[in-house]
């Protein structure tokens, strides 16, 4: 059995992950968690500038799931590559920081920055993140905003790049076409969903933000359609994520098409859990006769 | 920092919605060779755990709760909580021998006064625990202390004995002093209060008025904040409060639970 995978040409011992934003910058979860168990830790979102994020409070449990509006706190890519990125060197898995901008020019130059580090494995583009310099539409929700960046990127760099999706969309399937022909090595989906808790005795929002991004066990199901529809419209490898817990969740994953999977809320409910879905897929592919992750692939229609 | 399971050696009421759960360090059985937590680090008073209270999604996130003692002889620890919600309500039906998993210690703590100053701790409802390690600590110094405790109504007021000096209040006068924690404060007469020292945790309010009587009469105080959590160990961004400039927003988990009442941008 071998579940390394190749994107952009570049291997991944593991298919399974950990999400940005929900590992920190890695080092937090460092006595926690084995990183050479990992198949590839996708750090927090860096920005161009340093955010300090949104006002309290910024999570709030739904059921089967969570509300954040963490705001994109982070401390910035200078910072990023000064401070945070030093501390991985001897991480033992592959690095993917995730990136965002709030325009192209802050994209093209955070990518710029980053590869001036050999540290990084690849990247993944959050394209979740409000255009201000075209009437503030999140780039994700765009095909053509999407490709122009892609290609722009694309131009900067050799390495893998993978553009996560955002599920709050009118057709993830185009907003997927468009990266893949702007030159993304792979897609990512799902971001999380827009949602909004309401406190009935104060009779006003719960997140001092108002709405947040839905996540957790509730919006698998949403992430493993997207996946499915994804796979279908795309010929670059996706990756999965969205809900996942246990070996099983990760398992419709990758039958609906997904190549590697991420781990995100479950890291807070159980650090252990990246570990414990690896050991449950390995089980099931014994079990069930699969070599590669390939293999899961034969079962698309 | 650790995850493990720890076991589960007394869960007890102690006063109206409170309970009492006690556990040690000690590992399940054929967890495999030799297995046990000897580098487990000692729990400091303030410090705080994560539980994950069940296996299901629902309650999902793990819930923090302040260590509120430590043995270091036995190795077995405790915490105080009210039975509020689905977590803790799950919390509460645990039995002596079912294992928890458990993360911690977690975030910073309160540190021994310096020798001149006169420490008050002041606790409001789920705030109890961590100043009752603290009192506890206090006296392994020998430091003598004041521990004021507030409570809606004698109901909600645990046995107190361990406490050399207390001073109870409750909101309808059922017991001890009537009135908040505040207004028993605003009793102190000001000659009283040199190098007095506060140390508070409870509900929001409790803390705002403990700060307020804190800047009036120049004292130091230090306060143990709560915030909705995700992760509790830095990673989410999730926890913050807003401190004052130019320090900008500090996570609860990492930065805290304990602050310079001073430093917080009350609001
Ligand atoms: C650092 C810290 C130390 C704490 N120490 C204690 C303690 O010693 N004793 C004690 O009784 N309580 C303590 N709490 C509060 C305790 O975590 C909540 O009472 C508990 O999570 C409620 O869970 P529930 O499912 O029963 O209630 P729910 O019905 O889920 O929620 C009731 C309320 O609890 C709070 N809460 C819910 N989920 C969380 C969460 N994930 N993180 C933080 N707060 C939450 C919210 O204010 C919510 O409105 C502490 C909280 C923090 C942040
Ligand atoms: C607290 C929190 C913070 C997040 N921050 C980011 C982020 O900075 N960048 C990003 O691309 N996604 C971020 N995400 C989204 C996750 O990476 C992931 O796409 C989403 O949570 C769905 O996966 P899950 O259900 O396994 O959590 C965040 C999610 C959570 C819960
Ligand atoms: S709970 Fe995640 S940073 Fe504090």
């Amino acid at each position: 059995m071998d579940l390394s995978i190749y994107i952009g040409g570049k291997k991944l011992v593991n298919p399974v992950g950990v999400a940005s934003g929900t590992f920190g910058y890695g080092s937090e979860y460092e006595k926690l968690v084995d990183f050479t168990g990992l198949g590839a830790l996708y750090t927090k979102t860096v920005t161009l500038k340093s955010r300090s994020g949104n006002k309290c409070p910024r999570i709030i449990e739904t059921p089967s799931g969570m509300l954040n509006s963490i705001g994109l706190a982070n401390v910035g890519v200078d910072r990023f590559i000064s401070e945070k990125l030093p501390l991985l060197e001897q991480a033992g898995c592959a690095l993917i920081p995730n990136i965002a901008g709030f325009t192209e020019y802050e994209y093209a130059a955070i990518l710029k920055r980053l590869e001036a580090s050999h540290l990084p494995w690849g990247y993944e583009i959050n394209i979740s993140c409000p255009n201000v310099s075209h009437g503030g539409f999140t780039f994700g929700t765009n095909p053509a905003m999407v490709e122009h960046l892609t290609a722009k990127l694309r131009r900067i760099t050799e390495k893998p790049l993978i553009i996560k999706l955002t599920p709050n969309v009118t057709d993830i399937r185009g907003i997927a076409q468009a990266a893949e022909n702007g030159g993304a090595d792979a897609v990512s989906c799902i971001n999380t969903l827009v949602g909004m808790v309401i406190d009935t005795k104060t009779k006003k929002p719960v997140l001092g933000n108002i709405t947040g991004g839905l996540s957790g066990p509730a919006i698998r199901p949403v992430g493993v359609a997207s996946v499915y529809r994804v796979k279908r419209a795309v010929t670059i490898p996706v990756i999965g994520l969205g809900g996942i817990m246990t070996a099983d969740d990760a398992i419709q994953y990758f039958l609906a098409g997904a190549s590697a999977i991420q781990i995100g809320t479950g890291n807070f409910v159980d650090p252990g859990i990246p570990q414990k879905v690896l050991a449950g897929i390995k089980d099931y592919c014994e079990h069930e006769g699969m070599k590669t992750i390939g293999d899961f692939h034969q079962f698309i229609e | 920092m650790k995850q493990i399971q720890a076991k589960v050696t007394g869960n007890n009421q102690i006063a109206k919605d409170y309970y009492k759960l006690v556990f040690s360090w000690e590992p399940p059985p054929d967890t495999g060779p030799g297995d046990s937590y000897p580098d487990f680090p000692n729990p400091q008073p303030g410090q705080f755990i994560t539980i994950r209270v069940s296996e299901t999604t629902v309650p999902l996130l793990r819930r923090p709760f302040a260590f509120s003692g430590y043995n270091a002889e036995t190795g077995e620890a405790s915490i105080i909580y009210l039975k509020r919600g689905k977590g803790t309500e799950i919390l509460a039906g645990k039995c002596p021998g079912e294992y928890i998993d458990i993360i911690g210690p977690l975030g910073n703590y309160l540190k021994k006064p310096e020798n001149k100053q006169k420490p008050v701790l002041v606790a409001g409802g789920i705030g109890l625990g961590p100043l009752l390690y603290f009192s506890s600590m206090l006296d392994q110094w020998q430091i003598p202390h004041l521990f004021i405790f507030g409570a809606r109504t004698a109901r909600y007021v645990p046995d107190m004995n361990s406490l050399k000096n207390v001073a109870i209040c409750t909101d309808d006068g059922s017991k001890g002093f009537a009135g908040t924690v505040a207004d028993f404060l605003n009793n102190f007469e000001e000659k009283e209060l040199e190098h007095t020292m506060l140390y508070c945790c409870g509900p929001l309010p409790m803390l705002k008025a403990c700060h307020g009587f804190a800047t009036e009469y120049d004292l130091e105080c230090y306060v143990v904040m709560e915030q909705i959590m995700a992760c509790g160990v830095g990673a989410c961004m999730g926890c913050t409060i807003k401190l004052k400039k130019p320090q900008g927003y500090a996570r609860v988990c990492t930065e805290g639970p304990v602050f310079k009442s001073r430093d917080i941008a009350w609001t």
